[in-house]
């Protein structure tokens, strides 16, 4: 199957440059999986567990979460806010990150924005443990 | 006359002696934390060139109007969002900063949002509109501050306070060298490298967003904004530090040299003292 290039840039620098053969994510509308020669597309990246799968057919997840990706001319960028990859995931701390939010989730006088934040944080530990659950394949 | 001459001398090195010490701790200070900083400055700068090319490509091609965001835009007032330090003592990496910002806005109508606690001095100085002053210690920014930040500019934006959107901050060249450079972050036709060309590269560069253009572009502009941002303040913190830096090193190599003249100057005032009593007691004894 034909190849194409991708790139993983998170905030906390790159994490991933080569070339690929399919890369998977949860985008804000739904998961998608890029192939070569993909046309020129542009999404807003949801929360989700994203699979990179290499030309020798090794697939890799990370847990990746928000900020956008864009296929342009056969060169994929995918930009997430954060990015983990599953070996690197520490699952202690995404399961004490979930008690926690869980904990805050149960006060019953919480700000919309406590909530918010709370939730957001919940959903993110899930998704790290979904991801390194996962593994090994 | 000497014996007061050299008392003064004296009090001259000591006082240079400590003004020197303070400059030292301060140069290790910046050392020790420039070393982190510019951990996180080389971190995030891929962040921020992706985004800014990816920007660019998209701001290129595009040729639907559908956001706000997107549209070019006819209203003629700025908002810059300037990163300064907060402190100074940093030679001229504020003073420059605020050169090109006043380079940059010249014949604008335009407001700061200001980011460390010697842009916010300066604009109250140069009675420029604020926008917020919530920000003003560059130090405490965190990455959910970045965020916080892009969502009053999105709707500072989209509320139609400002036509225009752009950032000031300091470029972490090297150790040696930093400048001050802007990025344009609102409205998004403002990315295109050559506009002129932008009628062809549309037709090649059909972009297709999903699930529609405008819902892809209002979630990610907040984004990419809190992105720069937090890539800008990085690269601004680490500047800062490695200019204040280079400035200590300076006044401590300097003050080590005045340090020299002085002694030596001393020495050559006690030498004409000790001297001048021989003399007097050599002519003194003649006398006898």
């Amino acid at each position: 199957m034909a190849n194409f290039h991708l790139e993983i840039v998170s905030m906390d620098g790159q994490q991933f440059s080569g070339e690929v053969e399919r890369v998977v994510f949860r985008s804000i509308a739904g998961d998608v999986a890029i192939l070569s020669r993909h046309t020129n597309y542009c999404t807003a990246v949801g929360m989700g567990t994203a699979k990179v799968v290499t030309p020798d057919g090794v697939e890799k997840k990370g847990a990746c979460i928000g900020g956008m990706i864009s296929m342009m001319n056969n060169t994929c960028r995918l930009i997430p806010t954060t990015w983990e990859w599953g070996e690197h995931i520490d699952v202690e701390r995404a399961k004490s990150a979930k008690l926690k939010a869980e904990e805050t989730l149960k006060e019953p006088e919480l700000s919309p924005e406590a909530r918010a934040r709370a939730e957001a944080k919940l959903y993110r530990a899930l998704i790290r443990l979904q991801t390194a659950s996962g593994r090994p394949e | 006359m000497a014996a007061a001459n050299m008392k003064a001398v004296k009090l001259r090195i000591k006082s240079i002696q400590n003004t020197m010490q303070i400059t030292k701790a301060m140069e290790l200070v910046a050392s020790s934390k420039l070393r982190r900083a510019k951990e996180k400055a080389d971190n995030s700068k891929p962040f921020f060139e992706t985004l800014r090319h990816t920007l660019s490509d998209i701001a290129n091609g595009n040729s639907d109007f559908a956001s706000p965001y997107t549209k070019e835009n006819e209203d003629e007032r700025w908002c810059f969002v300037v990163i300064a330090g907060d402190r100074g003592m940093a030679g001229g990496y504020n003073a420059n900063l605020f050169k090109f910002l006043e380079q940059e806005a010249k014949g604008k109508d335009f407001s700061v949002f200001p980011i460390g606690k010697k842009c916010v001095d300066y604009v109250k100085r140069r009675n420029i509109p604020i926008v917020t002053e919530q920000y003003a210690v560059v130090a405490d920014v965190t990455i959910s501050d970045c965020y916080s930040i892009s969502k009053i500019l999105c709707s500072l934006y989209s509320d139609r306070k400002f036509g225009h959107i752009a950032l000031c901050y300091t470029d972490f060249i090297s150790m040696m060298s930093q400048r001050a450079s802007n990025v344009s972050l609102l409205p998004l036709s403002d990315f295109k490298e050559d506009k002129g060309d932008s009628a062809s590269q549309a037709a090649r560069n059909l972009i297709l967003y999903e699930p529609s253009s405008e819902e892809v572009f209002n979630a990610i502009v907040p984004e990419y904004l809190a992105g720069l941002l937090y890539g800008a303040i990085c690269e601004s913190v680490a500047s800062e530090l490695a200019a204040r830096r280079t400035a200590m090193e300076a006044a401590t190599d300097n003050a080590g040299e005045m340090i020299d003249k002085l002694s030596l100057f001393y020495n050559r005032a006690r030498q004409a003292s000790i001297t001048q009593e021989i003399t007097e007691i050599v002519a003194g004894a003649e006398g006898v």
